[in-house]
């Protein structure tokens, strides 16, 4: 068939998942690491809201009727993955511009007492987890729904949970790289990319068994992952995807844990790891959507 | 017996004349670069000199378990319980997700109505007692439609008495277009 999910829903299914995975980086820094990760929750919480609602602008901006959007919040279809994701991302988004409100710094929070604000923090900090996991893992779901080769893949969901959660993290780690305010200490900073680096290996295996029993199914499913081994997707998925956004970042941040890195090279290392890895998640998203659309059932 | 609308194609029927399409365009001002059917060759086949090609008409196949209806977020894609699978425009938003879900490639974006488009069984025909656009015209009979549950129907009679096949059976849609590809010398009496 012809395209019909272009870059709008990558750009979508992308920001989604680059929200849902900053928001649960925040939240477990919080829960667990306490005052010595108040930087990098802050800085998760802060940037969570602004992905996402890019995310839903395109989205309805790729609707052939706008401003009828609204017909998905007069029904809820169980058997839509579109339809119970427009409610999870509904309250995502309003409980991540909440979210937002509670970790700006103390002179922006006109409203509200410092003690109940402290509290409301932490209850969304408990809330969230859940929710970020329903928003990052719906859209495989979403895909799975729309049986199509590469779509219908089983592990989809979770290797778009796990890449959700390994730019999420890659996302902190790079604004609170670079931000010239409240810039996360290297313990912080540690710790962040040694999840990071148990993401990226997750996220290797999850594409190596969703290619490897894509092969082993009909023939027309295995058409379309040789699309991606050898075809017209190769040079993304071995380059972009498996090279820039896997290999790469992954040895950078294994010598960074390993302190491999020269101390005048770290920031720059640390600056192109996370935003390698930011970009290979976003070219995950792409070649899901692409190859599946121009694979069809025979 | 519920009705259970569907179509039976006759391949060996078909010239490829299009003559299916362009009723369907009028009938339904379907617009320029879309088409609700189709007809679709299979190449040329064999080795010279015995050559042959085989036309294969096909439009939305009003499936039993049609994906589109069931990933639709709104519910504007409905089945009626004629087996009619229908787009409800006030409903539809055009998020194009029943595109992506039809293993036929059956529906469109219509870029006038900004909505999901198909072929609709010509419903309206159906009320006056008339056939759908596409099948009146069809020159060499190819192209019949009708209750696939009653045994009177030209359409059951055809299955009853010809080897019929539907396409991607393996993808549990249970499409409502049965192909006959054998010579059909005459088309039964029926409703």
């Amino acid at each position: 068939m012809e395209l019909t999910w272009g870059l709008m829903i990558v750009i979508y299914l992308f920001a989604a998942g680059l929200s849902a995975g900053a928001m649960i980086t925040s939240n477990l820094s919080y829960l667990y690491g306490g005052q010595d990760f108040q930087r990098v929750s802050r800085v998760g919480a802060l940037i969570t809201p602004f992905p996402i609602s890019l995310g839903l602008g395109v989205l309805v901006l790729d609707l052939g009727s706008p401003f009828n959007f609204y017909q998905l919040f007069l029904t809820l279809e169980l058997s839509s993955p579109m339809s119970y994701g427009s409610w999870l991302i509904l309250i995502f988004s309003i409980f991540s511009i909440i979210n937002f409100y509670l970790w700006l710094p103390k002179k922006f929070q006109i409203v509200g007492q410092t003690l109940q604000l402290e509290k409301g923090k932490k209850l969304l900090a408990k809330i969230m987890p859940f929710l970020s996991v329903g928003v990052a893992s719906y859209t495989g779901l979403l895909l799975n729904a729309a049986v199509r080769p590469i779509w219908n893949a089983p592990l989809l969901p979770i290797l778009f949970l796990v890449s959700a959660f390994s730019t999420g993290v890659a996302a902190v780690i790079l604004i609170a790289t670079l931000s010239p305010w409240e810039r996360a200490r290297h313990k912080e900073l540690h710790v962040l990319t040694m999840a990071d680096v148990g993401l990226i290996i997750l996220e290797c295996l999850l594409i190596l068994f969703i290619i490897v029993m894509g092969r082993f199914s009909s023939d027309s499913e295995s058409v379309a992952f040789g699309s991606l081994l050898y075809g017209h997707y190769a040079w993304i998925f071995w380059l972009l995807i498996v090279g820039f956004g896997l290999m790469l970042p992954l040895l950078l941040e294994f010598m960074e844990l390993k302190n491999k890195i020269p101390v005048k090279w770290t920031w720059p290392v640390t600056i192109s790891s996370s935003f390698l890895v930011i970009f290979g998640g976003f070219f995950v998203r792409y070649i899901i959507t692409y190859a599946g659309q121009t694979s069809s059932w025979f | 017996m519920t009705i259970r609308m569907g179509f039976v194609i006759i391949t060996s029927r078909c010239i490829d004349c299009d003559a299916c399409m362009v009723a369907c365009r009028s009938e339904n001002d379907v617009p320029l670069g879309h088409t609700r059917n189709w007809v679709k060759s299979s190449g040329v086949q064999g080795q010279f000199p015995k050559v042959s090609e085989r036309f294969q008409p096909g439009n939305c196949m009003h499936c039993d378990n049609p994906p589109c209806v069931k990933v639709c977020p709104t519910g504007a894609s409905q089945k009626r319980p004629d087996g009619i699978v229908i787009v409800e425009n006030k409903k539809c938003i055009g998020c194009k997700y029943c595109l992506t879900a039809c293993p036929y490639d059956a529906r469109f974006s219509n870029p006038e109505t900004g909505k999901a488009d198909k072929c609709t069984l010509c419903l309206h025909r159906l009320e006056q007692g008339l056939e759908p656009a596409c099948v009146q015209t069809c020159l060499g009979k190819s192209r019949q439609a009708g209750d696939l549950n009653d045994p009177d129907s030209i359409v059951s009679k055809l299955i009853a008495q010809y080897p019929t096949r539907i396409l991607l059976k393996n993808v549990g849609t249970g499409p409502n277009i049965y192909y006959i590809d054998e010579a059909v010398p005459e088309i039964p009496e029926g409703k």
